[in-house]
């Protein structure tokens, strides 16, 4: 399955994502690129009704999730009734249309 | 480093302005600052023109240069500096230290944004484009949002009530009603936003927890400051208001990698800057204006900035401590709820709401005794901060 791709730091461990040319924790320039695991926890989120142009729906829940292995990223929550600290599995579908064209990213369902 | 005085202030109603092109609300902002600093035939060496996105939003690039031939100031030099939301605090900076430098002797900063051109998930887009491109903005995150899930935390952490976030909302629409130039002109109510049945009506969701009156309006409008130094401001016999220290910090550009995304290191660490700068503490400011775009935002950053300690802010605002005849006045203008955020607009309003304040013409909702103000500038969602200290000389 196709996902993001993290960074972690090669002196000191950090996990960075996204990208930065100088380590966010020790100013490090080596990194080990690194796939996040397929699961983690919901750190906080949103339920937006008010979205911007070109995305036709209400109701879309956001989140941020610390996977497993120390990657956090936002994605597109796809369950209901989200709750902080909740088990989540990484999917990777279309996100938005920009230009036409589809753009994939993180989804998060449910899981144990 | 010289001086730098705020010599004129100058705006123009916040409201959606259909008649007025960006560069027409510019310069008349800009000419009321002129006017208000009685400059007479003295030349403007430079003109610092603050906005986010005049392309996305009116098909104009380069306002700067049009707003120095609309007004006439040409040879001046003329730059625009874009720092998103903060893109007004960002082009008084640069003109203070054009000042302070001894670079330039007179300078003109004008903030302004023409956001109502465009249809709401319009602006709301253009506003998003600041996010990161890859790791948030594909996702249809939103400013909104952002504040959404640093308010859930907050909320979580720090005990802060939905009641807690309406009363920002509250008094900040009070103060709104005594300042002519605030876009919302409306008294509301506890009942009517938030605690009876239908008030979801009234106030929807936008992005959870957050709702329609947590979020400033999208609006139209300019300010302007007329900077000099000292000699100069005293030859224009205009009171002496001093920016007395500025401050500028980054954050990370997402949300998501700060170590605990509920400290807005940015803010501490501008406002740090700003008051060392002026030898002042929090203790001495007698008016702030705060960057409160979302209500949470106006209760978190009188903590960061060092009012009240970590999760003091709310019962402050309870307590009443923050209103016009409170201890610490926050917001007197109406802050961004009321009077709007154009977004460049922003940071140039707040100065000169807080001159106004400094020199007791700020006509009903004067703030008694006031001789330091504060203001803060939020850029991004707190990854880019200006903080000011403006000082009334005796």
């Amino acid at each position: 399955m196709k996902t993001i791709t993290a960074y972690k730091c090669k002196d000191c461990g950090h996990v960075m994502y996204p990208h930065h040319y100088r380590c966010l924790n020790c100013n490090g320039l080596d990194f080990k690129e690194i796939s996040p695991t397929t699961k983690g926890r919901l750190l906080t989120y949103t339920i937006v009704d008010q979205l911007p142009w070109g995305i036709d729906e209400r109701g879309r829940v956001l989140g941020v999730v610390e996977f497993d292995n120390g990657v956090k990223a936002l994605g597109v929550i796809k369950t209901a009734k989200p709750r902080i600290g909740m088990r989540l599995k990484v999917g990777w579908q279309p996100v938005r249309v920009i230009s036409g064209e589809k753009v994939y990213g993180l989804t998060f369902r449910k899981t144990k | 480093m010289r001086p730098v005085v705020v010599a004129g202030v100058g705006m123009i109603p916040f409201e959606r302005r259909d008649e007025d092109s960006l560069v027409d609300m510019l310069a008349m902002a800009g000419w009321n600052a002129m006017e208000d600093a009685q400059l007479g035939d003295r030349s403007i060496d430079a003109v610092y023109v603050g906005n986010m996105a005049s392309g996305l939003f009116n098909h104009q690039e380069s306002v700067a240069s049009a707003l120095v031939d609309r007004l006439g100031l040409m040879p001046a030099a003329a730059e625009r500096i874009e720092n998103g939301p903060a893109s007004g605090g960002s082009a008084v900076k640069n003109g203070f230290l054009g000042v302070a430098s001894g670079f330039y002797d007179i300078v003109l900063v004008v903030g302004g944004e023409k956001m109502r051109e465009v249809i709401g998930p319009k602006a709301t887009d253009v506003v998003a484009c600041m996010t990161h491109p890859q790791a948030e903005y594909i996702y249809g995150v939103t400013l909104p949002a952002l504040a959404g899930m640093f308010t859930r935390l907050y909320m979580e952490k720090y005990g802060v009530t939905h009641e807690h976030l309406a009363m920002v909302a509250i008094k900040n629409q009070e103060n709104g009603l005594l300042n002519p130039y605030a876009h919302i002109q409306m008294k509301i109510t506890m009942e009517g936003i938030l605690t009876h049945p239908q008030a979801h009506i009234n106030s929807p969701i936008v992005a959870d927890p957050l709702r329609l009156y947590d979020c400033c309006p999208v609006s139209d409008g300019a300010a302007a400051i007329l900077i000099t130094t000292e000699e100069i401001a005293q030859k224009l016999k205009r009171p002496i208001v001093t920016i007395a220290g500025v401050g500028q910090a980054t954050d990370t550009h997402t949300l998501q990698e700060r170590s605990d995304p509920t400290d807005l290191r940015a803010v501490r660490i501008s406002s740090q800057q700003a008051f060392k700068m002026a030898g002042l503490k929090p203790k001495d400011i007698h008016v702030a204006e705060l960057h409160d775009a979302f209500t949470i935002l106006e209760i978190a950053e009188s903590e960061h900035v060092g009012f009240f300690s970590k999760g003091k802010g709310a019962k402050a605002l309870a307590d009443g401590e923050t209103r016009i005849d409170g201890k610490l006045p926050i917001n007197p203008s109406g802050g961004l709820k009321a009077r709007g955020h154009p977004v460049g607009a922003t940071g140039v309003a707040q100065i000169v709401e807080l001159v106004w304040q400094l020199r007791g013409e700020a006509g009903e909702r004067q703030v008694k005794d006031a001789s330091n103000g504060f203001s803060l500038n939020f850029g991004g969602f707190g990854n880019n901060v200006l903080a000011f200290v403006l000082r009334r000389e005796a």
